[in-house]
């Protein structure tokens, strides 16, 4: 739902009213305009089918739906499923763990990719940053299941080499996997180990847009590189940061249901269950198909609050919004 | 659409009526007992046209899941096809989210002809629908079928939804948990096979600090657990403690589990060898795969699970990395009041619903049955479970013994394996032939638990809020456990969660399995 931005109209203003009505302008503009509308056409129908119209579902989270007895005759419940939600003794944690790994995402995670990119646009000698832009991108092609796994190996305490090293250093062990307090960082190092080296795409490219004269003349004025990276390079791609960043808030409650759900584990429940992964129990392991539709609609609503107020803050400062 | 559904009901019946016809002029060459079925299921349309041709094979979809990671070639389905005259389309799932296929397949009422279940709680979750009328009964039905009527009574029991039979089961062996060792270790210290729980924890301790493997460090441990509390180790030592199976009666009432004192033991015996470092110290967050290959690796000396047969495969792993390494298996440990007891499974572990979205009518149902009566004789249960002979197995002494080519058995025959109907005893197919020291003694020791068996007496029992909620609320319990083993929280934390499963709907199910008795 968070993506249902419909695409612009392409009207421009009206000329001064002549003979003709409106209608016949219009058909005459739209005449004149005929390919550009037909090639808009995929684009209308792809959200209409794929955006819109799964909305009518959103129905069955006021209804007791059972699949046999369709949309159409499922009983009528109104909120109830609501106020189950809001009423279930864990919501507020489930509501707090999501949040906070939102704020970790957004405030940890956000940020490295754009210092990776500055370091790879200052790295000398195109067969490094090469190379080094291909290591960095690879783990983005494993899956979770991978990370995930690989991760168990190096800090489990049967063996892990993290905790024999550890060991050998004179520490006492980490349980690095039950332990509650350890399941955020170790999140957040993962989201950072897979993900920081495909982010740096964009800001790469945003870089490389930048006209080379303005370093040059910087450099005349006697700017050192930090100057340059702090008066140019940030600039030049801010336009670029800020729409990464609204879109990343759209996606707020996203946290990547497998990755958590591959973390999850009976000895960290209290800080790693997210609504996702309650839904996945609640909803399709057990089968209450309204009550899951529920709790997805109240994600969708929060996402789109937070997309809309995202949007506006940044036409406030003076940047683009994605609306 | 609508007109196509339209075209295809009458497809089928005018397939059907040429099938009656020709049912005269039995034309069954193998399993003629099925022939013996089908002219019972021919009263009206008998004799009306005696144009007979060749029997125009029954099409079946058939929706099940994999427990292997790639679809099998159509190697097995052709012979099967071959054998029972049908065009069978099978449709796999991988096991690990199946239950999210089934539910969603449910919810856009696209199940298929025979809807293959996962295991009890899928099946617990679908008797609400089965109560509403969305799948056959087929109970009635049973007795025109010959093959299909050895299917254990017992058992069919135990899948009735409030006294009606709806579905086909999946035998399998009542128990056949127990202990996989290292009985070199357990010579080589001069130890026996632990006779009691004291003893079990004496090994755990011996594999852990005596250095079993001898290569002179202390990096051996005792146990290989996983996260999972049924089919790991914990439920299997909660019941030679003397915890009931789910669910036990005190003071005259049913009720689960983790209120019985024994529950509580088995989570002291589980903290102290935690607390010793006896057993893996993450174990509540390693895989199936990850104990196993500690166990495999030569790393851990017990492995305590869900099947002692499973001794086949961990000894063809572990014998690659040890080449001296002798394995073998035990079940007979005692409790702390020197009783014995094992828990069991309801003798199925799934079974085979048919949907009345996909099946029109009686006629295309005995249909379907016919096709599973087939795969209740010999020769179609040998070939799903074993494959075919020559190719993925050998007869020895009258037992079917595995070909070697493991890897080829398991792509081509596993798939089918998992979904063949009834048992050894009821569908006449091969026991198995064992070569295995050990897994010999398996094959004795699951009879043996059979006789000191504790049943589920809430198997065949009914309760709602258990089907809507029970998932939800046995996660609590789960977390709890866990919680109490690892020490972050003590008996009265464990009460309170058990307050708390009591508050959220564990009280309903209590009373609405105790009215059902």
């Amino acid at each position: 739902m968070r993506d249902a931005t419909a695409p612009s109209s392409l009207a421009p203003k009206l000329p001064p009213p002549e003979r003709r009505t409106k209608a016949a302008q219009l058909r005459k503009r739209l005449w004149r305009n005929k390919w550009l509308y037909v090639m808009l056409l995929p684009g209308v129908l792809y959200f209409i089918i794929f955006k819109y119209l799964p909305m009518y579902g959103l129905i069955i989270s006021f209804q007791d739906y059972k699949p046999y007895n369709g949309i159409r005759g499922s009983e009528w419940v109104g909120l109830e499923h609501f106020q189950r939600l809001f009423t279930e003794p864990d919501f507020m944690m489930i509501l707090k763990n999501t949040v906070i790994l939102f704020a970790l995402n957004l405030f940890i995670y956000f940020p490295v990719p754009i210092i990776l990119a500055l370091m790879l646009n200052e790295l000398r000698g195109n067969f490094f940053k090469r190379l080094f832009q291909t290591f960095v991108y690879l783990p983005h092609f494993m899956s979770w299941v991978i990370i995930v796994s690989i991760t168990y190996v190096m800090v489990t305490m049967d063996g892990g080499i993290i905790n024999e090293l550890l060991v050998y250093f004179g520490f006492e062990k980490i349980n690095f996997l039950l332990n509650p307090d350890w399941f955020r960082p170790m999140y957040i190092l993962q989201v950072i180990w897979r993900e920081a080296g495909w982010g740096t795409i964009i800001y790469l490219a945003g870089m490389a847009a930048i006209d080379p004269g303005l370093y040059e003349a910087a450099r005349m004025d006697g700017a050192g590189r930090m100057r340059q990276v702090w008066h140019i390079t940030l600039p030049s791609i801010r336009g670029v940061i800020i729409t990464l960043f609204i879109l990343k808030i759209g996606h707020v409650l996203d946290l990547g249901f497998e990755h958590v759900y591959l973390l999850l584990n009976s000895m960290n429940r209290q800080v790693a269950e997210i609504i996702d992964t309650y839904v996945y129990t609640a909803g399709l392991r057990q089968g209450q198909y309204s009550y899951s539709t529920a709790i997805g609609f109240f994600k969708s609503v929060i996402g789109l609050i937070l997309v809309m107020l995202v949007n506006k803050l940044s036409k406030k400062f003076g940047e683009e919004g994605v609306y | 659409m609508k007109k196509q559904s339209f075209i295809l009901i009458l497809t089928a019946l005018l397939a059907l009526s040429v099938v009656l016809a020709g049912c005269g002029s039995a034309n069954n060459k193998k399993g003629g007992n099925s022939a013996a079925a089908e002219p019972a299921a021919t009263t009206a349309d008998n004799g009306a046209n005696p144009t007979a041709e060749a029997e125009k094979p029954t099409e079946i979809t058939i929706m099940l899941p994999l427990n292997t990671s790639e679809t099998p070639p159509d190697t097995i389905k052709a012979e099967l096809e071959k054998l029972t005259n049908t065009k069978l389309n099978y449709q796999f799932f991988p096991a690990d989210t199946y239950e999210e296929k089934l539910n969603t397949a449910f919810a856009t009422g696209s199940l298929p002809q025979v809807t293959y279940l996962k295991n009890q709680t899928t099946f617990i979750q679908m008797k609400e629908a089965i109560k509403d009328g969305q799948f056959w009964e087929i109970g009635p039905y049973l007795s025109e079928f010959p093959n299909l009527n050895k299917l254990k009574p017992e058992i069919l029991n135990n899948t009735k939804v409030e006294g009606k039979l709806y579905s086909l089961y999946i035998g399998r062996p009542l128990a056949r948990q127990g202990i996989i060792y290292r009985k070199d270790w357990a010579d080589k210290l001069g130890l026996s096979a632990p006779a009691n729980v004291d003893e079990l924890f004496e090994m755990a301790k011996a594999f852990t600090e005596q250095d079993p493997d001898g290569n002179g460090q202390k990096d051996t441990i005792g146990i290989a657990d996983r996260n999972e509390l049924v089919y790991g180790a914990f439920k299997t030592v909660s019941a030679w403690f003397g915890t009931p199976n789910n669910w036990g009666e005190k003071d005259g009432q049913l009720l689960p589990e983790f209120m019985f004192p024994q529950y509580i033991d088995t989570m002291d015996f589980f903290k102290k060898l935690r607390d010793n470092g006896y057993i893996n110290q993450d174990f509540a967050a390693t895989s199936k795969t990850d104990a196993v290959n500690m166990f495999t690796s030569g790393k851990a000396g017990l492995y305590i699970g869900g099947s002692m047969q499973d001794i086949d495969s961990l000894n063809k792993d572990l014998i690659k990395n040890v080449p001296d390494a002798v394995l073998d298996t035990h079940s007979m440990v005692a409790g702390p009041d020197g009783k014995f007891a094992q828990w069991m499974i309801p003798g199925y572990n799934n079974i085979i619903l048919f949907p009345k979205s996909a099946v029109k009518d009686e006629a295309e149902l005995k249909k379907i049955l016919a096709f599973f009566d087939k795969m209740m004789t010999p020769e179609v249960a040998n070939l799903m479970y074993w494959g075919i002979e020559g190719t993925h197995y050998t007869v020895v002494e009258g037992k079917a013994k595995a070909a070697d080519n493991k890897e080829l058995i398991e792509r081509e025959v596993k798939p089918f394996k998992d979904s063949v109907i009834g048992e050894p005893e009821t569908n006449g197919m091969y026991e198995s032939y064992n070569t295995l020291p050990g897994r010999i003694h398996a094959e004795e020791l699951i009879k043996e638990n059979v006789k000191v068996g504790v049943p589920d007496p809430t198997a065949a029992l009914d309760s709602q809020t258990y089907a809507e909620k029970g998932v939800e609320l046995q996660q609590l319990i789960t977390d709890a456990t866990y919680q109490y083993i690892y020490g972050q929280i003590d008996k009265a934390g464990f009460e309170k969660a058990i307050e708390q499963w009591k508050s959220r709907g564990g009280s309903k199910i209590i009373e609405e399995y105790n009215a059902a008795r």
